[in-house]
């Protein structure tokens, strides 16, 4: 059964300390969220909105029981729950992972939204920071949307993508080899319009490497799996599908990079979205293995151009592996299936933009772009902080030894208007923007109108002083004597549609509750 | 003579047409120009505010 591909996005921030050589990234990943949390109302006195950790099963694999991992369950303190969560009231979640402040966008139904969530959430953290500064002048923190740090240290930019249950089970759980034949070439090649791109090699494999597609290639070493910091798997296996599992599943990808491009994020997003419902409705019996996709992913990000081997003793490149997929979606885009992903079109017309731009694109054995008659420079991440690049190191001895040619790369991904490089190009008219900044700031106050982020971005918006737990599938309120509990275990279920006027009519929690228990919902 | 005048006037036109966009590609060029070179002294800037030592000290703890 075909459903639509609801897409949400987690972005680890890279956070980096001056000023309190006693400070840990911990600490002030936690400092800054509830400067963010303070800013916008939640953190006054009596309230709550503990973040629920009862749906999260890290140590259950998709696969079955023979792959589980023995759980050290943590317990997480009241007190420690509030330091590390926000529930926000765009339906996003602002948390601290580790040591990282992670933004995990609202569930959203098309692309371009997801896209628009994700840079909001560049916004959102940029007001967190300016709250900080205000709040601790002493203490020094800027952030990087980025994926590693140059010292072999990477840290996400995880994707999710709703699936039908039975066709996650067939497709992805109990046979690889489906996923072997369609998903895993889609995502190795991807990167080619996705990557981030980076200077130099994290990884012994790409030791000789100048410059990179992709920040996570070095990183990748398995198809599947359920770690996430080390043994990175492409596909992560973890058991949690955030709704009622009988019907719905969550993909959880792991290998992408963190992107700044709108065109880049659109197109990875899109174009993931259609191949996941092409496979969902059978349409590609095609086997597109490739032979060995680990080295294939790491061979692509070093030499974009350069043909990689498939199962069948094909050789193509990234791009002609790309065509396969573009092409099939050209004839998927009339069916029924398709009709449930949001600007089909557009996707189609920016992939192949995409895809034609690299066709074209001309650079030396030194990385100099010779000829970019797509004008990928302004569309896709890793040739535009390439030109960047260029432009620097040609200035002086043209060599790509130069220590600061990392420095630049990193201050590219800088979440900060005054100084991140990647925002004063946008501001000098180089790169392509495809949504008007009226529209990412929208998701910063609010959530997707068509998915169940409507619902709980409502509540926490109007209801905030009575929601004392929530998460993905549920928000649970305090009336006192009794705590009621509104599942959300249908992705799709909760729009602003469905829910507008009841909001409207609700003047408390109580009153929504009530409304509900009589049917309305 | 009607007839050369009708030659040699958009001869002159097309001449100063050509001027004229030679002048805008200048201009254009120019300011292309200009704005790269604001560009290079921003990213010296950008570098400056980093500091020498950025890269030793951008130290991140493996995420997920």
């Amino acid at each position: 059964m075909s459903i639509p591909k609801v897409v949400g996005i987690e972005q680890e921030y890279a956070i980096q300390l001056k000023g309190d050589p006693t400070l840990t990234a911990y600490e002030a990943s936690c400092m800054l969220i509830n400067a963010y949390a303070r800013r916008i109302g939640l953190r006054e006195p009596g309230m709550r909105l503990f973040w629920d950790y009862a749906h999260e099963t890290p140590y259950e694999d998709i696969r079955g029981r023979l792959f589980r991992k023995s759980p050290t369950q943590q317990v997480v303190s009241d007190e420690d729950n509030l330091l590390i969560n926000a529930g926000l009231p765009n339906g996003a979640r602002l948390y601290t992972d580790h040591a990282h402040p992670e933004y995990s966008t609202a569930e959203c139904r098309s692309a371009r939204q997801a896209m628009a969530c994700d840079k909001a959430g560049e916004i959102v953290l940029r007001k967190a920071l300016l709250e900080m500064r205000v709040l601790c002048p002493e203490v020094g923190v800027t952030l990087y949307k980025n994926n590693s740090d140059h010292k072999g240290h990477s840290y996400g930019c995880h994707e999710n993508y709703l699936m039908d249950a039975h066709a996650h089970e067939n497709c992805i759980a109990k046979e690889a080899h489906a996923t072997a034949r369609v998903l895993i070439p889609f995502l190795v090649t991807r990167q080619v319009f996705a990557g981030a791109g980076k200077v130099g090699s994290e990884a012994p494999h790409s030791r000789h490497a100048l410059y990179q597609v992709s920040q996570r290639a070095d990183f990748m070493e398995n198809l599947y799996g359920l770690e996430t910091m080390y043994a990175r798997p492409m596909i992560n296996t973890r058991a949690e599908h955030h709704a009622d599992a009988e019907r719905f599943r969550r993909l959880h990808l792991i290998l992408g990079d963190a992107n700044m491009c709108e065109v880049a994020g659109f197109v990875k997003l899109g174009a993931t979205q259609i191949v996941l419902q092409m496979m969902e409705a059978g349409f590609i019996p095609d086997d597109w293995s490739l032979k060995d996709p680990i080295n294939a992913l790491r061979h692509i990000s070093v030499e974009f151009q350069a043909p990689v081997e498939m199962q069948n003793g094909r050789r193509l490149s990234a791009v002609q592996i790309q065509r396969l997929f573009l092409e099939k979606a050209e004839a998927f885009k009339d069916t029924a299936a398709a009709a449930l992903i949001p600007d089909y079109e557009e996707i189609l017309t920016r992939w192949a933009e995409v895809l034609n731009g690299l066709e074209q694109l001309k650079l030396s054995p030194d990385f100099d772009i010779q000829d970019d008659p797509g004008h990928l420079l302004g569309k896709l991440d890793w040739i535009l902080k390439l030109w960047l690049l260029n432009r620097y190191r040609h200035a002086r001895d043209g060599s790509w030894d130069h220590p600061l040619l990392p420095v630049l790369d990193l201050q590219y991904h800088r979440v900060d208007n005054q100084q991140g490089l990647f925002y004063k190009l946008q501001h000098d008219g180089l790169v392509t923007r495809l949504c008007a900044e009226t529209e990412i700031e929208h998701f910063v106050n609010h959530a997707p109108d068509d998915t169940r982020a409507y619902f709980r971005s409502r509540c926490i918006q109007k209801y905030a002083r009575q929601i004392f737990m929530l998460n993905w599938e549920i928000v649970g309120f305090d009336h006192g004597d009794i705590h009621r509990m509104v599942p959300l275990l249908n992705p799709l279920k909760g729009t602003r549609e469905q829910f507008e006027a009841l909001f409207a009519g609700a003047d408390d929690s109580k009153a929504l509750v009530s409304q509900l228990d009589g049917g309305t919902g | 003579m009607p007839d050369a005048r009708q030659i040699k006037k958009p001869k002159k036109k097309a001449a100063v047409k050509k001027e004229h966009k030679q002048d805008q590609a200048e201009t254009l060029s120019k300011e292309k120009q200009k704005k790269l070179k604001e560009l290079d002294a921003y990213i010296e800037g950008v570098l400056e505010e980093a500091g020498e030592d950025f890269l030793d000290q951008f130290k991140q703890i493996e995420g997920e």
